[in-house]
């Protein structure tokens, strides 16, 4: 957790959490969607208080989940056109090539100070009238906006020496963000092709797509030569949007060697290996955010926990990314590349047996509960029970993964462990059984514990090794024992 | 036994058999009937991806197919409480996932729903008596606001029904019983102005929102799957026709409480038998309407698999309940459907494929 030092409310040695409008962020995440959607509407409002600023933070995931359409304002269409690169607020996927939510600010100040204050105003009215999920309307106001404000942003970041004092007074706020000021030129570049990258949007929905289907490579060619013809050096933006709008980004590599660049087609191998190489770095830096202890950082850097499931969903993802890629780079016979991805295969590798391995004694096994000495059975827990599920399936799951990371072994390890524990601590419920059988509760309640148990079982080892355990199990409570 | 794969088109609901909701994919949503000397026995569409339908012995299921813990439960279940109608197989269903084997959620919403049937019987049974003294002009606002869970209410109560039975000229005893009869048979259905629907009227409202469902998607999401989604959709509204006029009927019966005691042998066997075509009717849907609740949050990808895993166990009206043949028009849809159609696990080797199950289990968590 870490503390936040703005001053605006005073208590800087405070956690995040202590400053927001107390306890909402949590309840929106609870209430049904009609009523989110209903709050969401209200806050945005009032959203330029900071406190309300601090709670559409919190609640980011639900409002990428749910998606309510938002009332548009300018400063939103003026993100349209690299929405998709922006930063997403939490987990460990960065999207290539991305654009931090800290830019949007300074961007919006930039523009409306040094762009075109009439045109501004006019399109902000245009805005106000147009109603939420009309994105024509939306699309139609920055076909006028994007240009203008391109214009305004290179002038203002791009000729920084200039003598235009509220340019340099600008600048000078930002003075010494190297990565601000290179990010600021990137989002020109997408507000540069905004339309062109709006109509791709369409042809590459819903996102994430999963795989590249002739349609889609078609759209992304068209898109391309239509760059190219505006400028060869835009084509890696539009590109960085493609990618972005994939489940794996790093499948676009297979395919941009096929593509005709058009205009562009001289520049093609400099773009795909510009691309390539973006791509092995976004791995790097999306590794670098598992430190195999469980955690990620989060883009605060607040350490978040990673749950087994989850960290194997991570993990199969960098795989699919890593496999593609180093299919792709032996075209460029650069072993600098294999030695990187090697690497980022290792942190996925200490990030599962952080997680999911070594982890498991105490995620799995601790839910069978021991026989009390009173004889009574012990109460079933039902969320330590599901807690202890998922972290079977994860077991499971990692059987896919254990070739790519080399973690054979180490999970017929874990897996015969957890069978044989899991059996120890079944016999021993079964052998306290009797004592419980009296009493119709107390049975009751010992046979759920058995069962879950035989659950436990049966997700780490099988069906075929569970049967025996649910023979016993059907013998000792003779629950369809002949009459 | 394995008798081989048969052409599918049963005549009847009975030869159709009843749902079982159970865990392992391969057998998920199989049915089951009575068959040759009244011996149970399991019918398993497409085992490998083929037309028609194997029909297994019920007691040798277990040595074809490496099932789940919590189906090898419900199977011994079924054996021993000869289990065939779907309030019987629905039941021991429950019973099953009410002891945790397919997981603790399941097991809460198996509790959930056990508990909801006994106040729905509750419900049902007060409404009743207040409907029988109405009919025989005994209306009493004393009684209403004792309660019938009072002493002074229930005193009430009896009181009023035996001057009722006198009304009906028949014995209090025999007016009970015949009252619970009545609520027995109409508590799944509910009636017609009961504060909460019963569960087979909740099942066909559920229906129409999952034949709306797939109108959309088909409409919105263009692929292979959009045919087998608009099939689904006309599968749906047919049940539903069928539904609405079965539950109409059933609801003007029990409101003319008056008459079925009157004519009783007749009358109470004409409801049965609606109550009982209800529950046969939407056999089968509450797995796919919850299925498709469940896919909600999933991508149009895993959406279309699931549209094709449902047109799998689809409950296609048998011929005499229906003027469409959906057996013969299904096979026209079968084209499409197989070539993007999920794999499921290799039922040879006995490999389970976990997700597939936990998928399953999602749903009976949702819809017990």
């Amino acid at each position: 957790m870490t503390g936040r030092s703005d001053g605006m409310t005073g208590r800087a040695d405070e956690p995040g959490e202590a400053d927001r409008l107390p306890g909402l962020e949590n309840r929106l995440f609870d209430i049904p969607e009609d009523k989110f959607i209903e709050v969401v509407r209200l806050l945005e409002r009032v959203r330029d208080h900071p406190e309300v600023r601090q709670t559409f933070a919190a609640i980011r995931p639900r409002l990428v989940q749910v998606r309510p359409n938002r009332r548009p304002t300018l400063k939103r269409v003026l993100c349209m056109p690299f929405e998709d690169v922006l930063e997403s607020a939490s987990g460990v996927d960065v999207p290539l090539g991305r654009i931090e939510r800290r830019v949007i600010d300074p961007l919006w100040r930039l523009v409306t100070e040094c762009g075109d204050r009439a045109l501004i105003d006019q399109l902000d009215r245009q805005v106000q009238e147009t109603a939420p999920g009309n994105l024509n309307a939306l699309r139609n106001v920055g076909r006028r906006l994007w240009p203008m404000a391109a214009q305004a942003l290179r002038g203002a970041v791009g000729g920084a020496g200039e003598t235009d004092t509220g340019r340099q007074a600008l600048w000078r706020a930002m003075l010494g963000d190297e990565e601000m000021r290179r990010q600021l030129l990137d989002v020109a570049a997408f507000l540069e092709i905004g339309l062109t990258v709006e109509s791709l949007k369409d042809s590459l929905a819903p996102k994430p797509l999963a795989a590249l289907d002739d349609p889609h490579v078609d759209a992304i060619e068209q898109a391309v030569q239509a760059v190219a013809r505006q400028s060869a050096g835009l084509v890696y933006y539009l590109l960085l949007v493609a990618a972005s709008r994939m489940a794996n980004p790093a499948d676009l590599l297979t395919v941009l060697n096929e593509l005709d660049f058009g205009k562009a087609r001289r520049e093609q191998p400099v773009i795909f290996a510009q691309l390539s190489g973006l791509v092995v770095t976004n791995l790097e830096e999306r590794s670098a955010r598992l430190d195999g202890a469980g955690y990620s950082a989060g883009p605060g850097g607040a350490a978040v926990a990673i749950a087994p499931e989850e960290a194997i969903a991570i993990a199969e993802r960098l795989i699919a990314s890593i496999d593609t890629t180093s299919a792709v780079m032996d075209v460029l016979a650069d072993p600098l590349y294999r030695e990187r991805l090697d690497a980022v295969k290792l942190s996925v590798r200490s990030m599962v047996s952080g997680t999911v391995l070594d982890t498991a004694p105490a995620g799995i096994l601790t839910a069978v509960p021991a026989p009390a000495a009173n004889g009574r059975p012990a109460p079933v827990n039902e969320d330590a029970q599901a807690a202890a599920e998922d972290h079977a399936r994860a077991l499971r799951r990692c059987e896919g993964l254990a070739g790519a990371l080399g973690l054979h072994e180490p999970l017929k390890d874990a897996m015969a462990s957890m069978e044989k524990g899991l059996m120890a601590r079944a016999q021993a419920l079964l052998a306290h059984y009797p004592k419980a059988a009296g009493d119709p509760d107390d049975a009751e309640t010992a046979e759920m514990n058995l069962f879950y148990a035989l659950r436990l079982l049966e997700l780490v080892a099988g069906p075929a090794k569970a049967d025996r355990l649910r023979t016993a199990i059907m013998a000792a409570t003779g629950e369809f024992a002949e009459e | 036994m394995l008798k081989g794969a048969i052409e599918y088109a049963p005549s009847t609901f009975e030869e159709r058999g009843a749902a079982v909701a159970f865990t392992t994919p391969l057998l998920s949503q199989t049915r089951v009937r009575r068959g040759e000397r009244s011996k149970l026995e399991v019918l398993i569409p497409s085992l490998s991806q083929g037309m028609g339908i194997y029909v297994v012995a019920w007691k040798s299921v277990p040595d074809m197919v490496s099932m789940t813990m919590h189906d090898r439960y419900l199977h011994d279940l079924i054996v021993k409480e000869e289990a065939c109608s779907p309030y019987e197989i629905r039941r021991a269903t429950l019973k099953a996932a009410r002891r945790g084997l397919a997981g603790p959620k399941a097991a809460q919403a198996a509790r959930r729903a056990l508990d909801e049937d006994d106040e729905q019987s509750t419900l049902t049974h007060y409404l009743l008596i207040l409907s029988i003294l109405k009919a025989v002009g005994l209306e009493s606002p004393e009684m209403l606001k004792a309660g019938i869970d009072t002493d002074e209410g229930q005193r009430l109560t009896r009181q009023l029904m035996t001057r009722a039975a006198e009304s009906l000229r028949m014995d209090a005893t025999l007016l009970y019983a015949r009252l619970a009869d009545i609520a027995a048979v109409t508590a799944p259905v509910g009636l017609a102005h009961s504060p909460r629907p019963g569960r087979l009227t909740r099942g066909l409202n559920d229906l129409k929102g999952f034949r709306d469902g797939m109108i959309d998607w088909a409409r919105e999401v263009p692929s292979d799957a959009a045919p087998v989604a608009e099939f689904c959709a006309e599968v749906a509204q047919h049940t539903i026709a069928i539904g609405e006029k079965v539950l109409g009927d059933f609801h003007r019966r029990i409101e003319a409480i008056g008459p079925l005691m009157r004519d009783w042998d007749d009358a109470f066997i004409r409801v049965r038998s609606q109550a009982a075509r209800m529950a046969w009717l939407l056999d089968g849907w509450s797995h796919i309407t919850g299925a498709w609740e469940v896919a909600q949050a999933e991508d149009r990808h895993q959406q279309a698999a699931t549209v094709n895993d449902l047109f799998r166990i689809l409950p296609l009206l048998p011929r005499r309940e229906s003027s469409r043949d959906f057996v013969e028009d299904s096979k026209q849809v079968k084209l499409a459907h197989r070539r993007s159609v999920r794999m499921l696990e290799d039922w040879r080797t006995g490999q389970m494929d976990i997700d597939a199950i936990r998928r399953i289990e999602a749903v009976k968590a949702r819809a017990p």
